[in-house]
């Protein structure tokens, strides 16, 4: 009887070890819907995605606006009243204007093919400053070689009903492409264009370009590899995310932008040696919205930081446990 | 009769306690197939560490319905030096396409040398044309690397570029025709990626101006991202990635050694972590037995290498 006890302890003990081992694993990290999540408090409204769904993130409270259906990259018109935003599928993507409570509004562009590779993604979308052209990224295809795929900036009337489109941008061949259009206030255009150096280096800049097809003008150097500009409302101001040839770990930069000069003044680092991405001004331009993980390896949360170059400002953390999508950078307006 | 009868009794709890830790790890002792020793029981020592350098020689292949389990070549080869007292570390990325002799098996590209004789071949490939020695070997299928990746919560990485492929194949999915493709649009800038995007981001090379140097670059990236990753774990997470891999992981690195990089992996951040990718003017590309080569130069490369890999 002792004996069986004793064996029926060992055994108990044995299975014991077992279980406690598996309790000090470190396990994955957990992911939140952020309507399950608060915030403090920002003025005004921003809009996030998670998951393929844009949330609306108001005095604290995070909504879902879309279902998840792979809607990503929205952006406001200026007066704040429409959304428009990209929804991806598998192998293409469209552009569509949304109400802001996320009711769909008209598809603007259909590139769907049965063919899989004649189907077309769209990305970026952005209204010009007075509402009435769209820029956005688009693949053409090139004849003579289906294997060469760079992103190039098109832009159409903000109109639905219009059909004809303009290419502004002809990227440098087997980059990928220019990415990131900021519209600028008088017709130019901001974005980011890839370069390959002589040691087979990928370099990222700003560029700006005055019309369509235009050579246009950096506006940052090869090595700072900066990219994702975003730009004030007074258009006064940029915000980029620069990686210096970094590849896990990048700068939040500002500098004053001189439009009449092609120009930027010398840039302020805001947040250093720090994953992150997407940045964007709010509606008064005194501080910048960004994504980046709270702990190495997580999921990107929503940042905001005061622009001021006399002191060092603090990163104040906005959303916490999500995985929101850090290509489409946070949205906010009034 | 006393002390006897407490002695067995203690003995039975202690092999009950290592019965119990042994049946936890053994998904990892059946991966860390060189610990094979019988009744091998890991070393839980924190304070045990690792100083002497040693070298891995990663392979990736892809192990998908195109090719029978026997037949794969490798996709990727990275030889990782690791030297904890110096708390340096070298990868370098060897071109598939590299054309060298194959020991036993005359000339061809490297990649091939693991379809004829598997790891053994591999490592006796770099180490008869690098002039380095090889301590251990990593594979990886596919499947593994989403899987490794997916355990880990994802990885974070810095898109350099817009990684766009028209033609990505479609062949993990099980039944599924292995010749179909898909498209592929990975962003540019940080993005937090799971499994399947992440090896699209590895594994994508058509739309590139540099090809498979472009593919290495990257997938020394993510190897940066999974080792930021994996220093969070610690010994007993590596039964649940065990379990997780179901095969598409093999190595001869004991489960001690395992432990060992993961307590050298906390000490190592991307700035103490070179990467060496062959391009130009350590290889040229060119055409051999009609097929599309990479061409070493080894009165350039093996100096290169023999700075960091002694």
């Amino acid at each position: 009887m002792v004996v069986a006890a004793l064996v029926l302890a060992m055994s108990v003990f044995g299975a014991g070890v077992y279980d406690a081992a598996g309790h000090l694993k470190t396990g994955r990290p957990h992911v939140e819907r952020p309507t399950k999540t608060t915030g403090p408090t920002v003025p005004g409204t921003m809009y996030v995605v998670q998951s393929g769904a844009i949330y609306r993130f108001q005095r604290g409270i995070f909504h879902q606006i879309t279902p998840e259906a792979g809607w990503m990259q929205p952006a406001a018109d200026p007066t704040g009243t429409r959304l428009v935003a990209v929804r991806r599928q598998s192998n293409v993507s469209d552009v569509y204007l949304l109400e802001r409570s996320g009711r769909t509004w008209t598809q603007l562009t259909h590139h769907s093919s049965s063919a899989i590779e004649l189907n077309h993604w769209a990305f970026y979308p952005r209204f010009s400053p007075d509402g009435s052209q769209l820029f956005y990224d688009y693949d053409p295809k090139d004849p003579y070689n289906s294997y060469r795929l760079d992103l190039a900036i098109y832009s159409n009337s903000a109109d639905p009903s219009a059909k004809s489109s303009v290419q502004w941008t002809y990227p440098n061949p087997y980059t990928g492409g220019d990415v990131n259009p900021v519209p600028l206030d008088g017709g130019g255009l901001i974005y980011t264009r890839f370069s390959i150096d002589g040691q087979s280096k990928v370099h990222s800049q700003i560029w700006l370009q005055s019309r369509p097809g235009d050579t246009g003008t950096a506006l940052t150097n090869p090595d700072a590899d900066c990219l994702q500009p975003a730009l004030t409302a007074r258009g006064n101001l940029i915000a980029m995310v620069c990686t210096n040839g970094e590849p896990l770990s990048a700068q939040l930069v500002v500098a004053a932008f001189y439009p009449a000069s092609l120009s930027l003044g010398p840039p302020a680092v805001l947040v250093n040696g720090q994953l992150l991405a997407s940045p964007s001004f709010s509606p008064d331009g005194k501080t910048v919205a960004y994504l980046a993980p709270a702990a190495a390896g997580g999921g990107f949360q929503l940042w905001t930081i005061p622009v001021t170059q006399s002191t060092t400002p603090a990163p104040r953390q906005v959303s916490k446990g999500l995985d929101l999508d850090a290509a489409s950078a946070p949205v906010w307006v009034q | 009769m006393f002390m006897p009868r407490a002695l067995i009794v203690s003995a039975g709890f202690l092999l009950a306690g290592l019965l119990g830790l042994g049946a936890y790890f053994l998904p990892v002792l059946q991966v860390a197939s060189s610990s094979s020793r019988s009744g091998y029981v890991p070393d839980l020592d924190p304070r045990q560490r690792t100083t002497a350098p040693f070298t891995v020689l990663l392979l990736g292949s892809d192990d998908d319905a195109k090719f029978p389990p026997d037949r794969l070549n490798t996709q990727s080869m990275i030889l990782v030096r690791v030297d904890p007292a110096a708390g340096q570390a070298t990868m370098l990325s060897i071109p598939r396409d590299l054309w060298v002799p194959i020991p036993n098996q005359g000339e061809g590209k490297i990649s091939t040398a693991f379809q004829l004789g598997g790891p053994p071949a591999a490592i006796a490939a770099v180490e008869t044309n690098f002039g380095v020695h090889v301590d251990h070997y990593v594979w990886i299928g596919l499947n593994g690397l989403v899987k490794l990746i997916d355990q880990l919560g994802g990885v974070n990485v810095i898109v350099s570029n817009p990684v766009m492929d028209d033609f990505y194949p479609s062949d993990l999915a099980p039944g599924g025709y292995p010749y179909d493709y898909y498209r592929v649009a990975v962003l540019p800038g940080a993005a937090h990626l799971d499994g399947v995007h992440a090896l699209q981001y590895v594994r994508s090379r058509h739309g590139d101006l540099r090809g498979d140097f472009a593919r290495s670059e990257r997938q020394q990236q993510v190897l940066l991202a999974i080792k930021g990753q994996a220093s969070r774990l610690n010994v007993v997470d590596l039964p649940t990635l065990a379990k997780a891999f179901d095969g598409e992981i093999k190595t001869n690195m004991g489960l001690t050694r395992i432990r060992q990089l993961m307590g050298v992996a906390n000490d190592f951040d991307g700035t103490s972590i070179h990467r060496i990718v062959l391009v130009p003017p350590y290889t040229s590309e060119g055409v051999i037995a009609g097929q599309d080569v990479v061409i070493p130069h080894w009165d350039t490369i093996r100096p290169f290498v023999h700075q960091t890999f002694p």
